[in-house]
């Protein structure tokens, strides 16, 4: 067993963590752990046509090709095939870790879904060992995933019903008490300590009330572990050192080996909800990367571009006049302090990528 | 042997309690979302820290349906023989508990506590033993400090100061961490709306666990000090079920309970 008192060194004083006691029994898998092969990489794939913004109706063949586009950048390889199979293989059992908080309309998107999942059967990954999962069972099903993908492909809701522990893996979790909660366990999933060997991480692009901007280590994080929004129950929230925390544990680092951002809608305030259409934007990319943090990287400047487009706070702003709890849709406040830094406080603490942009590879390509 | 001797009674219809009976509350969990609290759960209206404040108490409780069966629950749990007064229908869900209840294996098992409370009849002290007792914190009622605790609680006093009584809430929490959770007998994690008793010795365990709302209760994780191999779990309305994940951890025995509805009773042994 492995028992980590995780009081991670704080990037501010002010900020000191609380003490994070993980407990798994999971060894890190050296050659797949966060972040990866291709640490500080991210193909950043553009198609202006890729949505019809008016029926929000979205091109399957146009995602088709910025998926092959994108995981031939990232890995070199010349041909689709070839770039799925540096990652899976017929052995492997699979989960697609979508993001459906923002249900119905700002999810993973099935199309996106779809092609990854016909990407997987072309390397040889039986439909039967490919898993779309999430937490919450009612925002999962609201997306019918099921009439984009072949039959036998599995989607599930690791949290059904919603509050029951019985998907969670009792051995496997991270203690801490954050406000004197009773409550004080997130537990990981099963599915992923008992029936995966290996993770798709497919977040959106938002921005979010608490955490500043959710991506991909929001995603990995708050998506597989149970009891975490005990982290936001107060304006000052522990999101920062939280996320990352999380993201980490094992065997979730190691199993997660690739990232792929559905950028084709996104939220710019009011995340990781999506209550008011005028929040909603259309930056139509995907972004590729086996970094989670290189990719939250350049989430960050996106969501930040547009808030300051919209004349919007920066996510950085913590002062205090612009914090009202019963505002979460007026775009000029916020229900809490956000904490942007939490993609930074992972990179420094546990590894988890690259945050330099001076040290990044980014490939941008238009389709 | 405690099913023998402490049974709540079901009091007949337009039968009146006895005279000097104290009339407890309801047992339930109110949600009050739209109230500022300092944590947002739930509110839970349990009786074990009023019966284990007045041990010698007649108490009634007036419910209706299955809150009658949460009632005798209760009252078992914490040693009472209340009498219960209710409706048809919590006359049969009394009736069910009562036949769960006695059909438990007797023991006879000194209750666990990790903490005194002196107790000077207030009712500041009374609002602290009710938080504790919903916290899942376990103490015992002491007339004065009891030198085998490393924490005993006095309000009004140097380490307890009177503006604590005036937010047991505050003490409450300061108490769970003067003790660390890590060295409680009992936690419970999965629900806020659970509380338990344990009672132990001779490397016996005795668990009780009651949820207090009309909804079952899903993967509920407990966590006893000491190191007990094996569990029997006897859970109301579940006559089938057993523990899940039995395990060591460090100085400590963890289980799984699949399904928690009413009410649970968990021996553990070494053997």
């Amino acid at each position: 067993m492995f028992l980590q008192l995780a009081a991670a060194p704080a990037l501010l004083a002010s900020d000191a963590p609380p003490a994070y006691k993980v407990v798994s029994h999971y060894p890190a898998a050296k050659s797949t752990e966060t972040p990866g092969p291709y640490r500080g990489t991210v193909a950043r794939i553009h198609s202006e046509g890729v949505i019809d913004t008016g029926s929000e109706q979205i091109d399957q063949p146009t995602i088709d090709k910025m998926l092959s586009a994108g995981m031939k950048a990232l890995t070199g390889a010349k041909a689709d095939k070839e770039a799925w199979a540096s990652f899976f293989s017929s052995s492997d059992v699979i989960g697609i870790k979508v993001n459906c908080s923002g249900a119905p309309v700002i999810r993973a998107s099935p199309e996106v879904v779809s092609g990854i999942v016909r990407s997987l059967v072309s390397v040889g990954v039986k439909p039967d060992n490919i898993y779309i999962y999430e937490r919450f069972l009612d925002q999962l099903t609201s997306v019918h995933y099921e009439r984009f993908v072949p039959a036998g492909v599995q989607i599930v809701a690791v949290e059904t019903p919603r509050a029951s522990l019985l998907g969670y893996d009792p051995k496997t979790y991270v203690e801490c008490s954050f406000f004197g909660e009773d409550d004080t366990r997130s537990n990981l999933a099963r599915l992923v300590t008992e029936r995966f060997t290996k993770i798709i991480n497919v977040p959106n692009a938002k921005e979010h009330q608490a955490s500043g901007v959710t991506g991909c280590l929001k995603n990995l994080a708050y998506g597989d572990f149970s009891n975490v929004a005990r982290s936001h129950m107060r304006e000052k929230t522990n999101t920062l050192s939280f996320i990352g925390t999380l993201a980490a544990v094992e065997p979730l680092r190691s199993k997660c080996v690739l990232n792929i951002m559905d950028g084709i809608r996104g939220v710019w305030h009011g995340g990781p909800f999506s209550e008011d259409k005028k929040y909603r934007f259309y930056p139509k990319l995907l972004m590729f990367g086996t970094d989670p943090v290189a990719i939250d990287r350049l989430l960050l400047d996106l969501i930040e571009d547009k808030r300051k487009a919209e004349g919007a706070p920066s996510l950085w702003d913590r002062s205090p006049n612009i914090i009202d709890r019963r505002a979460h849709l007026d775009f000029h406040k916020n229900t809490f302090i956000r904490e942007p830094g939490h993609i930074e406080y992972a990179a420094k603490n546990f590894g988890l990528g690259e945050y330099d942009k001076n040290k990044m590879k980014v490939t941008s390509l238009e389709i | 042997m405690l099913a023998a001797l402490l049974l709540p009674s079901l009091l007949t219809a337009g039968a009146e309690p006895p005279a000097g009976a104290v009339k407890l509350n309801e047992p339930r969990v109110q949600y009050r979302n739209n109230e500022a609290s300092a944590t947002r759960s739930p509110w839970i209206d349990a009786n074990g820290w009023h019966i284990q404040r007045s041990p010698g108490q007649t108490f009634v409780y007036q419910v209706k349906g299955e809150a009658a069966a949460l009632a005798a629950a209760e009252a078992f749990t914490y040693g009472s023989g209340a009498f219960i007064s209710a409706d048809a229908a919590g006359a049969d869900a009394f009736g069910k508990m009562l036949t769960f209840i006695k059909a438990l294996p007797a023991v006879d098992l000194p209750p666990v506590a990790d903490f005194g409370v002196v107790d000077d009849g207030s009712d500041a002290t009374g609002e602290l033993l009710n938080l504790l007792t919903r916290m899942n914190l376990l103490y015992r009622i002491e007339k004065n400090p009891d030198p085998r605790f490393h924490v005993n609680v006095r309000l009004g006093t140097k380490e307890f100061p009177p503006e604590d009584a005036k937010n047991p809430s505050v003490a409450a929490h300061k108490i769970r961490s003067l003790i660390g959770d890590d060295n409680r007998s009992l936690r419970v994690y999965g629900s806020e709306v659970v509380i338990g008793r344990l009672m132990a010795g001779s490397g016996k365990a005795r668990v009780f666990l009651i949820n207090y709302t009309p909804r079952p209760v899903l993967g509920l994780r407990v966590r006893i000090r000491g190191a007990y191999s094996k569990g029997e779990l006897q859970a109301s309305g579940l006559p089938d079920a057993r523990l899940a994940d039995l395990g060591q951890d460090g100085p400590a025995t963890e289980f799984t309970l699949p399904e928690l509805h009413i009410f649970a009773v968990i021996d553990l042994s070494h053997n």
